[in-house]
């Protein structure tokens, strides 16, 4: 069933800004409203992220991107005076809905935060670290899913002789490499990411710029950044968000060059930021 | 072969089994954790009733007038707490007389005056002072302090301040050196380091633009430290202050072995006194009356209260402070 | 003018030094009474302190089950009061940091930590001792797990909250229930705070005469149960220390450097500890 978008900006009267009829949609969200306590942070989203492909999330400081991917995991549960409304459809089931086991929906989306953090464990442990709740593996077996983990996240050659150390010893760049790689272990469907190079140096963000392209053959990324040329280079998909309201979301080819609402033009022309 | 975990929504499977049992483990650590955390409540609750039960008889028996006799008689069976009362209020008000300019010193030395290098082993020789059991301190007091008190200073006070007007009976006495003076003045260098700490953390606290613009305008230390550090900490270090009060009202140890245990009222400092701890630790595994052993609970649970009420007045001058940095940074 | 600025350099300058005479005045005491019990408690120190029993009046001896009296009650009393303040401040920091429930057990909490200790020995004598019809090493053990308790609740309050809310997130961003982050990832994470904790907490109680007074009492041979009364260092050096007798003034001396040197020693254990492994990311 295809629900036509339904979402209009408030204050501009700009064409169809969501792409929510798509069939391909691996999660979606619909009628979606965010609130600390009595502040209205996420308005009206509707948006639906592109099966294995890479959808980037971009706008100023404070517009709600962060605060809309975290509730794609459910992340605000733990915050008492947080609450969401609405729907996100994974595969069609509604994983907000009370019943939908938050820890289940956990296993299926993964998230990588902004600054790298490494548990007080080796680099081995860090990565098994789930694996060990949900699965009984040999000893043979979990080596087999650590190294694949490792591998997959670009860490694997760097760490391979010493992955019993601790993880804390790592370099920034790498650690967050093993937070991808810690993420990426129980194999999740959908991979968020939240401003993750923005505590890296250059040459650790284009190696983790260059992984991101590399993950999505076999996840659905959704990522948020506030550096509107990362958006460009990694993401097939953009949307802009302003003050909580999505306001344009396209291919980012398009967004990027031809921008339908001038809040996006003003924004991405540096207008504001 | 790695189990795939996603399986349809629909299917009753392994998942659910360990997704219920995870549900159940969270429910009943987080039900074993409040439990010991309400243990703390109830702990300091059944303390208070404990010893207002074991002092039930002596309450009854005596009414209000136990806090106010000067009743000591184990033979007559008689008792009141205004002996043990008063020497607790007098040695604990020597040892703040002693301790709370001496540890505002040490504060300011260590915030403004000391040089870098110097402020952390400095420190950290006054903490020791707080480290040393209690014990040592009586030990040290009876016999070391007490005889230096009853050869040097003991008559050199009788001699110079006990025949003058009014204060004069503070000062008279034989010089024997155990009395309430030298029991404040040990109980007044215990709490010193306790004082001290509260009140250079607090100092520390106060943001150092405050008092680089203090400074940037002309002001010496001492001028910024009393204008613009004191009202900032203001009541932190009032709090600060009736956490060492509560520490020297309920002390035994130290007090104990230099204060005499003489249940008489004097009004010379010299002369040896009693205090509530020590009278229950000195006569309480030789109380040979029912009515003895409640009377020594009842001073207990009095001293209890007090020390309560000092340190609640303690905390909430201090959370004042807490609270206000908490909502800065 | 130049009367009024020199009058304030003269009071900053009155002030300095008298600061300074009371950090000097602080250490004087300090010096004098590490001194007097270095000074006394060494040449008392002999092999016999550590191999022969406490001796009645006119014999020769040792301590020996004072230190082993008191090696069990402290070790039993860590035993009873680490879980249980480990548990109290996980609860404090996971689960009501900001709640008034919370706020009032960290209130009764801070007033329980610097409550006098000879109203615990009260407490535990009534609770126990009164019960039981007889003095114990066990009520001895337990009144100073009251005041281990409330160290090591705070410790691990202010330890668990210390840890960034990041390092929650990313471990329950994996699936795993909150237990289990707390158990495997937090804790982990501030083990070196709470053993630091704990080290203070039996410092403290290494030296506490007060609560042992009526709860353990003291025995002069070895006690055969924890429900025997049992010899413990304090409250040794306590009797012997008020007794006319010399030579039980030199063991009181001995025993009384042994307790310093002790707690002395894990201050500077604690120290080192959080200063090497306090990282925590």
């Amino acid at each position: 069933m295809n629900d036509v978008a339904t979402f209009r900006p408030v204050d501009i009267g700009a064409d169809a800004n969501s792409n929510a009829d798509e069939p391909d949609a691996k999660i979606t969200a619909r009628n979606l409203n965010f609130y600390y306590g009595s502040s209205h942070a996420v308005k009206n989203v509707n948006l639906a992220v592109h099966n294995k492909r890479v959808t980037a999330l971009i706008g100023p400081s404070g517009c709600g991107k962060s605060t809309l991917l975290r509730i794609f995991n459910r992340m605000y549960a733990i915050y008492p005076k947080q609450r969401a409304e609405g729907e996100v459809l994974l595969d069609g089931a509604n994983v907000l809905d009370g019943h939908y086991s938050v820890n289940r929906l956990r296993t299926k989306v993964g998230m990588v935060f902004q600054k790298p953090v490494p548990f007080p464990m080796s680099i081995y442990d860090n990565v098994a670290y789930a694996i060990r709740h949900y699965e009984k593996l040999s000893r043979a077996d979990m080596d087999a899913r650590v190294e694949e983990s490792l591998r997959n996240a670009a860490l694997w050659d760097e760490v391979k002789n010493k992955f019993n150390q601790s993880a804390l010893g790592l370099s920034g760049g790498q650690q967050q490499r093993l937070c991808i790689a810690r993420a990426i272990a129980l194999k999740p469907e959908v991979l968020l990411l939240d401003e993750p190079t923005s505590a890296l140096d250059p040459i650790s963000t284009a190696k983790v710029e260059q992984l991101i392209s590399e993950l999505k053959t076999q996840y659905t990324v959704l990522i948020v950044t506030h550096n509107m040329q990362q958006a460009a280079r990694v993401s097939d998909s953009t949307g802009f968000m302003f003050m909580g309201e999505l306001i344009e979301f396209g291919p980012t080819e398009e967004m990027f060059t031809h921008p339908k609402n001038q809040k996006t033009t003003d924004y991405i022309t540096g207008r504001f930021g | 072969m790695a189990q795939s975990p996603t399986l349809p929504l629909s299917a009753a499977s392994p998942q659910d089994h360990r997704e219920a049992r995870d549900h159940l483990h969270d429910r009943l650590f987080r039900y074993l954790v409040m439990g010991c955390a309400l243990f703390v409540l109830v702990a300091l609750l059944a303390a208070a009733l404990s010893m207002l039960w074991g002092g039930r008889e002596a309450f009854s028996t005596f009414g209000a007038q136990f806090l106010w006799s000067a009743d000591w008689d184990a033979v007559q069976r008689k008792f009141g707490a205004l002996v043990p009362i008063y020497g607790t209020l007098v040695t604990a008000l020597i040892a703040m007389i002693i301790a709370v300019p001496v540890s505002f010193g040490i504060a300011l030395f260590l915030t403004e005056i000391a040089p870098a290098w110097l402020r952390t082993p400095v420190a950290a020789a006054i903490e020791l002072l707080a480290g040393i059991p209690s014990i040592i301190y009586g030990m040290w007091g009876l016999f070391v302090f007490v005889p230096f008190m009853s050869e040097h200073v003991d008559p050199w006070l009788d001699e110079h301040f006990g025949p003058l007007a009014i204060i004069g009976p503070l000062f008279q006495g034989a010089p024997i050196g155990l009395g309430m003076l030298t029991a404040g003045i040990v109980l007044g260098i215990m709490v010193i380091p306790f004082i001290s700490s509260v009140t250079r953390e607090v100092f520390m606290t106060v943001p150092v633009h405050l008092k680089e613009s203090a400074y940037a305008v002309g002001n010496t230390t001492w001028e910024v430290v009393w204008d613009v550090v004191l009202p900032y900490t203001r009541s932190a270090v009032i709090g600060g202050i009736f956490l060492g009060l509560g520490r020297a009202l309920g002390e035994t140890m130290a007090v104990t072995f230099v204060l005499g245990n003489a249940h008489r009222l004097s009004a010379s400092l010299l002369e040896p006194g009693n205090s509530i701890a020590a009278t229950i630790a000195n006569e309480f595994t030789e109380a040979d009356s029912p009515i003895y052993l409640s009377s020594l609970i009842a001073l207990g649970f009095l001293l209890f209260i007090v020390t309560f009420i000092v340190l609640a007045i303690a905390r909430l001058m201090l959370s004042q402070l807490a609270r206000r940095e908490g909502a800065t940074t | 003018m130049i009367s009024m600025w020199m009058r304030r350099q003269l009071t900053d300058y009155i002030a300095k030094t008298l600061g300074t005479a009371a950090t000097l005045f602080g250490l004087f005491w300090l010096t004098w009474i590490l001194w007097t019990t270095v000074s006394k408690g060494l040449p008392a120190l002999k092999w016999e302190l550590f191999t022969q029993m406490t001796p009645p009046p006119g014999a020769d001896g040792g301590l020996l089950n004072a230190f082993a009296g008191s090696i069990v009650m402290s070790g039993l009393a860590v035993l009873i009061g680490t879980p249980l303040g480990i548990a109290a401040g996980t609860y404090l920091s996971e689960y009501a940091r900001h709640t008034k429930l919370g706020a009032t057990i960290r209130f009764v909490n801070d007033i329980l930590l610097s409550a006098p200790s000879i109203v615990i020995g009260l407490f535990v004598y009534e609770l126990m001792v009164r019960q039981m019809g007889h003095f114990s090493a066990l009520a001895g053990a337990v009144a100073l797990s009251f005041i281990v308790l409330p160290v090591v609740v705070r410790t691990t309050d202010e330890m668990l909250q210390l840890i960034p809310s990041t390092m929650r997130e990313a471990a329950l961003a994996l699936g795993v229930p909150q237990w289990k982050v707390v158990r495997q990832v937090l804790y982990r994470a501030s083990m070196s705070g709470i053993v630091t904790g704990v080290l203070l907490a039996l410092a403290r109680i290494s030296g506490e005469t007060a609560p042992l007074l009526f709860t353990a009492l003291n025995n002069q041979y070895w006690a055969n149960s924890l429900l025997d009364p049992m010899a413990n260092v304090p409250v040794v050096i306590f009797q012997y220390a008020m007794s006319p007798y010399e030579f039980w003034h030199a063991l009181a001396w001995a025993g009384a450097f042994v307790v310093t040197m002790f707690v002395l020693m894990l201050g500077l254990l604690s120290r080192w500890l959080l200063l090497n492994k306090g990282k925590i990311s």
